[in-house]
C-alpha cells in the first residue's frame, strides 16, 4: 500500500527525526511511504493568524502537491484538520479549488489514526521498560476526536506503563502567535502541563503533535532538563529493534 | 458599563499575580466541569437532549424576526406593553421616562447582563433614580464598583472579609463577620425593606416564549421574584436574542441551562410571567414593559458568518471550560461578557479593531466549542475576526504593512519547496549563530516571548528534505539494507 507522506514544517526544519520515525514505522508495518519533496507547510501559522489570501497560495500548494494520493498520513493533527476541516471553507469562492479541498479532505489521516483505523494495527512490536504518559493534544483530541488511537498503541508496547497525566486534555499554551503575544498565560498552561507530567512519575511524556512538543520540550529543557517528552513515532520507532516485520 | 477592554494584558498579569483569584481559579476549573457533567448526566440520554437544546437554539435565531413578532403580539394581547430599543441610549431612555413618568425615586433590579451591557445603573443613577442591584453578587460588585468577574457569578472571587467590611461600610451589617449565612441573611433583611415600599423592579430574562408572550426567569435565590411580585410596574429587559419558539422548547432549554450553568437539575426558582397582574390576581405587577433591546445585535444577525453567536444562552459553561479563563478569570475582557462567550460576541459590540486582545487570546483549542449547550463553534468567529482585522489594516500602519508582505514571502515559499529550501538555508546559520549547546535561550527580535520561559532547539543540520533528497530511496527494503534511517 502507498502511503504518501505529510511532514509538517515544523519536524521538516526543527524535529526532523520525527520525519524519520514516521517513515521507519510505516515502511516496518509493510506499507510504501512515498514523500513529494514539492511539499512544504499547509499554511495553518497563516491562517491561524488571519492572512487568509497567504493562506489560500500555501493550500493550493499542497492540494497541487498531494494530488490524487489516496492515502496522505501526517504525525500533526493540528495539520490534518486545517487540511480537512479548514481547507474547503478558506477557498470557499474559488469553486473548482474548495471541490478539490473538499475531495483531499477525505483522504488525510493523523498517523496514529492511519496505523489502528486503516491498517488495522495497535501492536507495532516496541517494547520498553518504564512509565509512560501521555497527553491529549487539542487538535487531536477535540478537532480530530482521536484519543483511543494513540492509547491503543501506548498501551501495545511490551514492559510500558501508562499512567494517566492530570488534566491531560487540557491546552498546554502554544497556540502559535498567542505564546509570542501572551507570553505569561501561555507559561501559565505550560507550565500546569509540566507539573502534572512530573506528578504523574512518568519517565516520558508522549503526544503527537509537533507544534505541542516544541512548547513542552522546549519549556521542560529550560526548567527541568532531566525530564523527557517525545512524539510518539519517535518512541515507537526508537524501541523497536525487530524491523524485520515478524 | 465597564469597558476597559484596552488594559487586557495589564489586567491579565495583575491578576495571574492575584493569589486568590488564581486559588479560586484553580477550583472553579476544576469543579464546574464536574458539576455540569453529573447534571447533564443525570438526562436519561445527555447526547439526544444536548442535541434537542442545539437544534431550539439554532431554529430560534434562524426564525429570529418572525419569533419576535409573534412574541410581541402575543406579549400585548395579555396586557404587557412591548418596546423596542434600537440601540443603549433607547433603552435607557425609555427606562429613565417610565420611572420619571411615575414619580419614582428608586428600582430594585434582579440579575441581568444586557443592562450591564447597556450602562443602564450608571444612567439611571445620574439621573436621580437609585438603584438597587438584589441578587447578592451583584449587590456586592455594585458595592464595591467592581466589573463581574463571571457572567453568572460576577463576585465569586471575592472573600468574605472584603464582603464583610462593605457591608459594614454601607449598613448592611452592624458587627462584621466572615460567615456566609449571616452575610446572606442580612443582605435578605437589607432587602426586604426595599422590596416592601417597592413601586417599580428591573429583571431581565432568560427566555421569552413566542407562542404565549411569557418571560421566564431562573435563578437560586429568590430575588428575581421578588423584583417581578413586588412592585407596581415591573420592567423586563432582554435582548433579542432571547426568543424561543414554543413553551416547550423554553421549559427545555430551562433544563440545559441550570444544568450547565451550575449543574443543577433545576434552579431554586423559575418564574414565568404571562402580562401583569390580572384582575382577578392577588399578586403581581400592575404594569408589566418589556424593553427589547438591539444594540448591534441586528448587525449580527445579518452578518451570516457570525450570526450563530446568538444562539448563547449565557450559561457560562465555557467560561469554565477554557484554559485561558481559568487562569486570568473575568477582568481582563473588560466588559459585561468574558470568556469565550465575551472573545465572540464583544468584538461585535464594541468593534473589530477595539477588541484585539480578545481574538487574539486564544490557542484555538476548541475547548468552548465543545462543551457549549447552544452549539456554538467559538473558534471559527474568532479566526474569522483576526481575518477582517488583517484585511482592515493591511495598508494601515507601516507594521502593518510590514507584517502582511512577511506573510506573503512566507506564503511564496510555502507554494515553491525550491523557494522553501532556499529560505531555509540562508535562515538556518543566522538562527543558529543564536544557539548554544544546540539551544536557543533568547532572540533580540522577532518571537521574544517565546523565550521567556522555553528554549528552542536549534535547526539541525538537516531537514527531512535534506535527509530524503539523500537517500533517495523512496524504496522501504532497500532503505532498511542500508540502516541509514
Ligand atoms: S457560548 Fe455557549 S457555553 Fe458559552 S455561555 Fe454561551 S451558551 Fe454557554
Amino acid at each position: 500500500m502507498k502511503v504518501s507522506l505529510f511532514i509538517p514544517c515544523t519536524v521538516d526544519l526543527m524535529m526532523p527525526e520525527i520525519g524519520v520515525a514516521v517513515y521507519r514505522i510505516l515502511s516496518h508495518l509493510d506499507t510504501r511511504p512515498v514523500y513529494h519533496s514539492g511539499q512544504t507547510c499547509c499554511g495553518q501559522p497563516l491562517y491561524n493568524a488571519g492572512y487568509r489570501d497567504q493562506a489560500k497560495r500555501a493550500a493550493r500548494h499542497f492540494i497541487k502537491v498531494f494530488g490524487d494520493d489516496e492515502y496522505i498520513v501526517s504525525p500533526s493533527g493540528s495539520c490534518v484538520s486545517t487540511v480537512k476541516q479548514h481547507y474547503a471553507e478558506l477557498l470557499a469562492d474559488e469553486p473548482s479549488w474548495c471541490d478539490r479541498a473538499r475531495n483531499i479532505s477525505k483522504r488525510m489521516y493523523e498517523l496514529s489514526q492511519f496505523i489502528v483505523d486503516v491498517l488495522g494495527i495497535t501492536d507495532v512490536g516496541a517494547s520498553f521498560e518504564g512509565k509512560v504518559t501521555y497527553h491529549e493534544s487539542c487538535h487531536i483530541f477535540r478537532a480530530l476526536g482521536i484519543s483511543e488511537q494513540p492509547r491503543k498503541l501506548i498501551a501495545s508496547v511490551r514492559g510500558a506503563e501508562l499512567v494517566e497525566l492530570g488534566n491531560a486534555t487540557a491546552c498546554c499554551g502554544f497556540g502559535g502567535e498567542f505564546s509570542t503575544g501572551f507570553p505569561e498565560i501561555s507559561e501559565a498552561m505550560v507550565k500546569a502541563k509540566a507539573v502534572n507530567f512530573i506528578n504523574t512519575g512518568a519517565d516520558v511524556l508522549l503526544l503527537n503533535e509537533p507544534g505541542c512538543l516544541l512548547n513542552i520540550s522546549g519549556y521542560l529543557h529550560r526548567n527541568h532538563p532531566q525530564k523527557r517528552s517525545m512524539h510518539l513515532a519517535t518512541f515507537l520507532a526508537e524501541n523497536t529493534r525487530e524491523f524485520s516485520h515478524a | 458599563m465597564h469597558n476597559r477592554v484596552d488594559k487586557f494584558k495589564e489586567t491579565a498579569r495583575a491578576e495571574m499575580k492575584n493569589e486568590l483569584s488564581q486559588a479560586f481559579l484553580l477550583m472553579l476549573s476544576l469543579g464546574a466541569p464536574i458539576m455540569r457533567q453529573i447534571g447533564m448526566s443525570s438526562f436519561p440520554d445527555p447526547a439526544a437532549a444536548e442535541a434537542y437544546g442545539r437544534a431550539i437554539r439554532t431554529e430560534s435565531i434562524e426564525r429570529l424576526p418572525e419569533l419576535l413578532e409573534e412574541f410581541k403580539k402575543n406579549a400585548q394581547a395579555k396586557g404587557a406593553k412591548v418596546i423596542w430599543a434600537r440601540d443603549s441610549a433607547e433603552a435607557k431612555a425609555s427606562v429613565l421616562d417610565i420611572a420619571k413618568k411615575r414619580g419614582i425615586n428608586y428600582i430594585t433590579k434582579g440579575k441581568s447582563m444586557v443592562t450591564e451591557e447597556i450602562g443602564l445603573n450608571e444612567h439611571l443613577i445620574s439621573n436621580g433614580v437609585d438603584v438597587f442591584e438584589t441578587d447578592l453578587g451583584e449587590v456586592i460588585t455594585q458595592m464595591l464598583s467592581r466589573a463581574p468577574f463571571h457572567i453568572v457569578g460576577p463576585a465569586l472571587n471575592v472573600p468574605p472579609e472584603e464582603i464583610s467590611a462593605v457591608f459594614l461600610k454601607r449598613g448592611v451589617i452592624k458587627q462584621p463577620t466572615v460567615n456566609p449565612v449571616e452575610l446572606g441573611k442580612a443582605v435578605r433583611e437589607y432587602m426586604r425593606e426595599k422590596f416592601r415600599y417597592l413601586d417599580m423592579g428591573i429583571v431581565g430574562v432568560n427566555m421569552a416564549v413566542a407562542e404565549t408572550g411569557t418571560i421566564i426567569n431562573v435563578e437560586n435565590e429568590g430575588n428575581i421574584r421578588m423584583n417581578k411580585s413586588s412592585p407596581r410596574t415591573l420592567v423586563a429587559i432582554m435582548s433579542i436574542e432571547k426568543v424561543v419558539p414554543t413553551m416547550a422548547d423554553a421549559l427545555h432549554m430551562v433544563r440545559i441551562l441550570s444544568r450547565n450553568c451550575t449543574g443543577q437539575k433545576l434552579t431554586g426558582y423559575v418564574s414565568m410571567d404571562t402580562g401583569p397582574k390580572k384582575s382577578d390576581e392577588m399578586d403581581g405587577p400592575e404594569e408589566l414593559f418589556i424593553i427589547i433591546v438591539d444594540n448591534g445585535r441586528s448587525e449580527i444577525y445579518r452578518d451570516i458568518k457570525v450570526r450563530e453567536i446568538l444562539k448563547c444562552i449565557r450559561c457560562g459553561a465555557c467560561l469554565n471550560a477554557c484554559p485561558i479563563y481559568a487562569k486570568i478569570g473575568g477582568y481582563p475582557y473588560g466588559f459585561s461578557y468574558s470568556g469565550p462567550m465575551g472573545q465572540i460576541l464583544n468584538p461585535m459590540l464594541l468593534g473589530i479593531e477595539h477588541t484585539s486582545d480578545l481574538f487574539r487570546a486564544c490557542t484555538l483549542c476548541g475547548a468552548c466549542k465543545k462543551i457549549c449547550p447552544a452549539g456554538i463553534d467559538h473558534p471559527s468567529i474568532i479566526l474569522e475576526y483576526r481575518a477582517r482585522q488583517i484585511k482592515d489594516r493591511k495598508h494601515q500602519t507601516l507594521s502593518a504593512r510590514f507584517e502582511n508582505n512577511l506573510a506573503t514571502c512566507s506564503s511564496l515559499a510555502m507554494s515553491s519547496s525550491m523557494l522553501w529550501n532556499l529560505a531555509v538555508k540562508t535562515v538556518r546559520p543566522l538562527f543558529n549563530s543564536l544557539a548554544e549547546d544546540g539551544y536557543i535561550r533568547d532572540m533580540p527580535f522577532g518571537a521574544k516571548g517565546w523565550f521567556s520561559c522555553r528554549n528552542l532547539r536549534a535547526m539541525p543540520d538537516k531537514t527531512f528534505h535534506e535527509i530524503w533528497k539523500k537517500l533517495n530511496l523512496p524504496n522501504p527494503d532497500d532503505v532498511r539494507k542500508k540502516e541509514t534511517l
